[in-house]
C-alpha cells in the first residue's frame, strides 16, 4: 500500500488520533522496561551501590528451560482456548436461544480473576476434588493437579480464555455473521456447514488476534501455573515472581532478567503474529472488495 | 552481622528515569541527595501530641479473619480515643507493603503511604537490608517496660538484631498437628515423625519452600539432623552451610518417595497443606500460627479431631512485630498505635482465643496484679495448649541468610528429584 | 468463500428470523442431535468449574469424600452486605468504570487510526499498543510506580493510568477486529444522502460498532474491576477494592466460603453490565 501525497495529511491526522494511546503506552511501558533492564544489570538497586553486572543473566540454562515450559503452556492453552472459544461463538450464532444462553454464560466467566479460577479448577480437579468425589473417589482418577503435563493449568487457561476468544469473535463478526448464517440456514445449510463454511472463514481475523492475545497473556500469567503446576520445573512467570518475592533482595536482578526474557519471547510472538494476521486480513479485505 | 549495620546511610543514589521511548520526557526523580533526617520526638507526650488527627495505615496480611476483626473492632476504636484513625490495608503478602516502601524510596518520596507494617522475620530482614525501617524508636514506648528486656525472641528477629526498629506484637511457636482419628500414637519428636511418614506412605507432606512454613520445616529437619539447635551457629557461613545442609537435604530426598504424591510435587503453601489435611489426604500438618487452630477447628475448616502434637525436643519460636518505614507520613500516629497494641489491656484481649488467641509478648509475671489477672482469667483453648507448654525447649530462628540458601538447595535437589 | 465473506448491505436489510418450521423441515436426525450434544458439552465446560464455587458459597462444612457439603450456611453470602465489602465494591466499580471510559475511548481512536495509517506505520503502532500484554504485571507495576511516584501523580489517577495502559491492547484490538469486517459503504451512503460528518459518526458508525464498543468497554471495565497488584502497589492502600478482599480470603485456610461468595460478587455486576451493554448495543437496529 503506497501513500499517495493526498493521503499524507490523512495519515498524519490518523497518527494524531492514535497519539494519546501510543504516548501513554510508550511512557508507562518504557519506564517499566527501562527500570527492569537497569535493575537486571545491577543498576537502580533497591539498596546499596549501583554496580554493573551481568550475573543475573548468567544462568542461561535455567532461563531456557523456563522459557520452554512457558512456551509449551502457552501453545497448548491457546490451541485449546481457540477451539473451544470458536465452538462457543459458532454455537451462539447458530443455535438461537440456546446459543445466546451459552454465549451469556460463557461471558459471565470472564470477570472471574485467574486466581479464583485457578482455585476453582483446583477444587474441581484435585485428587480429592469435586469431580473425584462425584465419581465416588475412584482409584484410577488421574492426577491432574501438579502433574508433569500441567493438565490442570492448561485447562484453567483454556477455560478462562475460551470465553475471551468467544467474546472477541462475537464482537468482531457477530452482527453480519448472525444474519449470514440465518440466510444460510433458510437456504438449508446444516449447523456444521454454517460453522465451517460461513463462520470459520469470517472468524479468521478475530481468531488470529484473540489467539495472539491469549498466547501472550498465558505466557506472562502466573497464578494458574503457580497454584496448579508442579514445583519444578517452573515457567518464566513463576520463576520471576518467586525470585521477585524472595526474602533476599539480591535476587531482584535475576527476577528482572527472567521477566525481561518473558517480555522478549512475548514481543517476538506478537511481531510474528501481527505479520501473519496483517497478511490474512489484507487478503480477506482484498477479497471482500472493501477499501479503507 | 556485618551486612545489617545499624548506621543509616545519609546519601541516596541519584536516580534518573529517562523515558527514552517517549523521547521528549526526561523525568529526574531524586531525593535531593539525602533522605531528610527522620522526625525526632523528645518524649512520648510529644509523640501523642503529634499523633492527633493522623490517619495510620496499618498494612497487614489480610487472610486472617480473626485478626482483621480484632484490628477493626478492638484496636481501631482504642486508637480513635487517642485521636488517631487506624486504617487497615489488607495484603495477601507482607512483602507487598515492603515493595511499596521500596518504590516510594526509589522515587524519593518522604510522604510514604505505609505507616505501620505487621512484619515477620524475613520481611523485617529484607527491609533491614534495604534500610527501609525507622530504628531506635521502641525504647520511647511506655508499654515496652512490660516486656522482658532479656527475652531473646524480642531482641533478635531471624538473627537480625531488632535494635528498636520494630515493636513486638505477639509470639508464635512452630506447631505440628495431627488427626487423632487417623493417628493413634502420634510421633513425639521430629525423627519419629520422619519414621512415621516412612511407615505410612502418602500420609505426610510439607509445603514446598520458599513457602514460609515449608522453609521452617526444612530448617527444623536440618537442626534435628545436626543433633539439636545448639549444634548449628545462628549466623550463616558457607562452612556451616556445607557442614549441615547436606544431611538435611539427604534426609528429605530419602523421605520424598514416602510423601503424598510420592514427593513428585508439594503443596504450594500452608493453605494447600491444610486443604489436604482437611480432605484427609494427609494426617499430619504444621503451622507457625497455632493461635488460629482453635478458630479453624471451630469453624469446621479443620476436622474436630485435630490435635496439637508436641515435640520432645521443642520447636522453633519467634515473635512478630510492628515496624514503621523510614518514610512513613504519620510516624507519630504509628508509634502511638504500636504502644497501644503493647498495652496489657490490648495484649490480654488479643490473647483470648475467642478474639484472636495470639500469645502475648509481655512479661506477665512482671505485671501488676490487676493486669496479671486479665491474663490468668483467659479461657483456655480445647485445641491449643498454653504457650508455656508449646514453647517448652523452644529454640530461636537461625540467621536470616540461612533461609534463601537452604531453600535454593532444596529446590535444586529434592524438588527436581 | 469469496462470496460469503462479502457482507453485502442488501443481505442485512430484511429483518429475517428463520422460520422454525422451515428449519425443522430441513434437518435430519443427526443434524438435530449434533447441536444438542455440542450445546450440552459447552454448557458443561462452562459450568462445571463454577459448581464447586457455587456450592462453597453456601456450604457450612465440606470435606472429602463427601460430594456435597455436610452442612449449609448463608453466612458467607450475608457477609457480602457488610459495609466493608459494599464499600470495596463501590471502589471497584469506580475503578472499572473509569478504566472502561478511558481505555475504550483511547482504544477506539487508536483502532481507527490503525486502519487509516500506511502499512508500516500501522504495524509499528499496532505493535506498540500490544506491548502491555507482554509485560508481567509485577514488572510493569514496579517500573511504572517509580515514575508515577516521582511525578507525584495523585494516587487514583496513577492507578487509572497504569490500568488504562493494561486495558488498551484489549480495547484497541476489539475495535480493530470489528473494523476488519466493518462496511465503510454505510458511511458513504449516509454521506451521499447529505448527513454531516458528526451525524454519520454518531448515528451510523456508533450504531454499527455498538457491539464492539460494548465488548471493548466490558473488557476494559474488567481490567479495573478485577485488578489486584496495581491497586495494592500503586494505589498504596488508599482504597480497598473487592480483589484485595478476595486475595486476602483466598490466601487463608478456612476462607473457602467467603472466597466463593466474593467470587460471585465479582461475577455478578459485570454480568449485569454486559446484559445492559448488549441491550444498548442491540437498540441501534434490531428491535427485540
Amino acid at each position: 500500500m503506497s501513500v499517495p501525497s493526498g493521503q499524507r495529511s490523512a495519515s498524519r491526522r490518523a497518527l494524531l488520533t492514535a497519539a494519546p494511546a501510543v504516548l501513554l503506552v510508550v511512557l508507562v511501558i518504557g519506564a517499566a522496561l527501562l527500570t527492569a533492564l537497569l535493575q537486571s544489570l545491577g543498576f537502580l538497586p533497591v539498596f546499596g551501590e549501583a554496580r554493573f553486572s551481568t550475573e543475573a543473566w548468567a544462568d542461561g540454562a535455567s532461563l531456557l528451560e523456563s522459557a520452554g515450559v512457558s512456551l509449551y503452556l502457552a501453545t497448548a492453552s491457546t490451541a485449546l482456548a481457540l477451539v473451544v472459544g470458536f465452538l462457543v461463538a459458532a454455537y451462539a450464532l447458530t443455535a438461537g436461544r440456546g446459543g445466546r444462553l451459552v454465549a451469556a454464560l460463557s461471558a459471565a466467566t470472564i470477570p472471574i480473576p485467574h486466581l479464583v479460577a485457578s482455585g476453582a479448577i483446583g477444587l474441581l480437579l484435585a485428587d480429592a476434588g469435586f469431580l473425584a468425589r462425584v465419581l465416588g473417589m475412584p482409584e484410577g482418577f488421574p492426577q491432574l493437579v501438579g502433574d508433569s503435563w500441567w493438565a490442570a493449568v492448561i485447562l484453567e487457561f483454556a477455560w478462562k480464555e475460551s470465553a475471551f476468544v468467544a467474546l472477541v469473535v462475537l464482537g468482531g463478526i457477530g452482527r453480519p455473521v448472525a444474519e449470514l448464517t440465518e440466510t444460510a440456514a433458510t437456504l438449508g445449510a446444516s449447523a456444521r456447514q454454517r460453522m465451517l463454511h460461513v463462520i470459520l472463514p469470517l472468524a479468521r481475523v478475530p481468531l488470529g488476534v484473540a489467539g495472539l492475545v491469549v498466547f501472550v497473556y498465558t505466557l506472562g500469567s502466573y497464578e494458574a501455573p503457580w497454584l496448579l503446576g508442579p514445583v519444578a520445573p517452573e515457567p518464566l512467570s513463576v520463576r520471576a515472581v518467586r525470585l521477585f518475592g524472595s526474602v533476599d533482595l539480591s535476587s531482584r536482578p535475576e527476577a528482572m532478567a527472567t521477566a525481561l526474557t518473558s517480555v522478549a519471547v512475548a514481543l517476538a510472538v506478537i511481531g510474528l503474529g501481527l505479520l501473519l494476521t496483517r497478511r490474512s486480513r489484507r487478503r480477506s479485505r482484498a477479497q471482500s472488495g472493501v477499501s479503507s | 552481622m556485618t551486612r545489617h549495620r545499624p548506621r543509616t546511610r545519609t546519601q541516596k543514589h541519584l536516580m534518573i528515569l529517562p523515558s527514552l521511548a517517549a523521547g521528549a520526557l526526561l523525568l529526574s526523580a531524586c531525593a535531593g541527595g539525602s533522605v531528610a533526617a527522620p522526625e525526632e520526638f523528645t518524649d512520648f507526650d510529644a509523640v501523642l501530641d503529634a499523633a492527633q488527627g493522623q490517619t495510620v495505615d496499618l498494612w497487614m496480611y489480610g487472610g486472617d479473619e480473626q485478626g482483621n476483626t480484632y484490628v477493626d473492632e478492638e484496636l481501631a476504636p482504642a486508637a480513635e480515643e487517642l485521636g488517631i484513625t487506624l486504617r487497615r490495608v489488607p495484603v495477601t503478602d507482607t512483602a507487598d507493603a515492603l515493595n511499596r516502601v521500596l518504590n516510594e524510596r526509589q522515587a524519593g518520596r518522604e510522604d510514604g503511604s505505609v505507616d505501620l507494617v505487621w512484619v515477620n522475620g524475613p520481611t523485617f530482614s529484607t527491609g533491614r537490608q534495604a534500610e527501609a525501617w525507622r530504628c531506635g524508636w521502641t525504647e520511647m514506648l511506655p508499654n515496652m517496660e512490660h516486656t522482658d528486656p532479656a527475652d531473646p525472641l524480642l531482641s533478635d528477629d531471624f538473627g537480625t538484631p531488632v535494635n528498636g526498629c520494630e515493636a513486638p506484637w505477639h509470639k508464635a511457636q512452630f506447631t505440628y498437628f495431627y488427626d487423632s482419628e487417623a493417628v493413634a500414637e502420634p510421633p513425639e519428636s521430629l525423627p519419629e515423625l520422619i519414621d512415621w511418614a516412612e511407615a505410612n506412605p502418602g500420609r505426610f507432606t510439607y509445603p514446598g519452600p520458599p513457602d514460609f512454613t515449608g522453609s521452617v520445616f526444612l530448617r527444623e529437619v536440618m537442626i534435628s539432623q545436626a543433633g539439636g539447635a545448639g549444634e548449628i551457629p545462628l549466623e550463616f557461613s558457607a562452612e556451616s552451610f556445607a557442614e549441615h545442609s547436606p544431611a538435611a537435604i539427604e534426609t528429605l530426598e530419602e523421605l520424598a518417595p514416602s510423601l503424598w504424591r510420592e514427593g513428585a510435587t508439594y503443596p504450594r503453601d500452608e493453605q494447600a497443606l491444610n486443604e489436604l489435611f482437611n480432605d484427609r489426604q494427609i494426617d499430619i500438618g504444621m503451622t507457625y500460627g497455632p493461635a488460629r487452630l482453635t478458630e479453624l477447628v471451630d469453624s469446621g475448616a479443620l476436622p474436630a479431631s485435630t490435635r496439637v502434637m508436641p515435640m520432645e525436643e521443642g520447636t522453633v519460636g519467634n515473635a512478630s512485630f510492628l515496624a514503621i518505614p523510614v518514610n512513613a507520613q504519620d510516624t507519630a500516629g504509628a508509634m502511638a498505635v504500636a504502644n497501644l497494641a503493647l498495652s496489657p489491656a490490648q495484649q490480654a484481649l488479643k490473647a483470648d482465643p475467642e478474639v484472636w488467641g495470639q500469645f502475648t509478648v509481655l512479661d506477665v509475671e512482671g505485671l501488676d496484679s490487676a493486669d496479671r489477672s486479665r491474663f490468668e482469667e483467659l479461657p483456655s483453648s480445647p485445641v491449643v495448649p498454653s504457650y508455656q507448654e508449646l514453647s517448652r525447649n523452644a529454640h530461636a530462628e537461625l540467621g536470616f541468610d540461612w533461609v534463601p540458601a537452604l531453600d535454593e538447595a532444596w529446590r535444586e535437589s529434592v524438588a527436581r528429584r | 468463500m469469496t462470496t460469503v465473506t462479502k457482507p453485502v448491505p442488501s443481505s442485512r436489510v430484511p429483518e429475517r428470523r428463520p422460520q422454525p418450521s422451515a428449519r425443522r423441515a430441513s434437518v435430519s436426525g443427526w443434524r438435530r442431535i449434533l447441536p444438542v450434544v455440542l450445546g450440552a458439552a459447552l454448557l458443561l465446560w462452562i459450568l462445571l468449574p463454577l459448581a464447586p464455587v457455587l456450592l462453597w458459597s453456601v456450604a457450612g462444612q465440606w470435606r472429602a469424600p463427601a460430594p456435597l457439603p455436610g452442612s449449609w450456611s448463608s453466612q458467607a453470602l450475608e457477609s457480602l452486605l457488610s459495609p466493608e465489602i459494599l464499600q470495596a465494591g463501590l471502589w471497584s466499580l469506580a475503578l472499572g468504570m473509569s478504566v472502561a471510559v478511558a481505555a475504550t475511548t483511547l482504544g477506539a481512536l487508536a483502532a481507527f487510526s490503525l486502519h487509516r495509517l500506511p502499512r508500516t506505520l500501522s504495524r509499528i503502532v499496532g505493535f506498540l499498543l500490544l506491548t502491555p500484554l507482554a509485560i508481567p504485571p509485577f514488572a510493569l507495576v514496579m517500573g511504572a510506580n517509580v515514575l508515577l511516584l516521582s511525578a507525584r501523580v495523585p494516587t487514583f489517577a496513577a492507578v487509572l493510568i497504569v490500568l488504562t495502559v493494561t486495558a488498551l491492547p484489549y480495547t484497541t484490538y476489539m475495535f480493530s477486529v470489528a473494523l476488519a469486517s466493518y462496511d465503510w459503504r454505510f458511511e458513504e451512503v449516509a454521506r451521499t444522502l447529505g448527513a454531516s460528518r458528526v451525524r454519520v459518526i454518531r448515528t451510523v458508525r456508533m450504531a454499527l460498532l455498538a457491539p464492539a464498543i460494548a465488548r471493548a468497554g466490558f473488557l476494559a471495565f474488567l481490567v479495573g474491576w478485577s485488578d489486584y497488584i496495581t491497586t495494592v502497589l500503586i494505589g498504596g492502600g488508599q482504597f480497598r477494592t473487592l480483589p484485595m478482599l478476595l486475595g486476602s480470603s483466598a490466601s487463608s485456610t478456612g476462607g473457602e466460603q467467603l472466597t466463593a461468595a466474593l467470587s460471585l460478587a465479582m461475577i455478578l455486576p459485570p454480568v449485569i453490565l454486559l446484559a445492559f451493554l448488549a441491550r444498548w448495543g442491540a437498540r441501534g437496529r434490531i428491535s427485540p
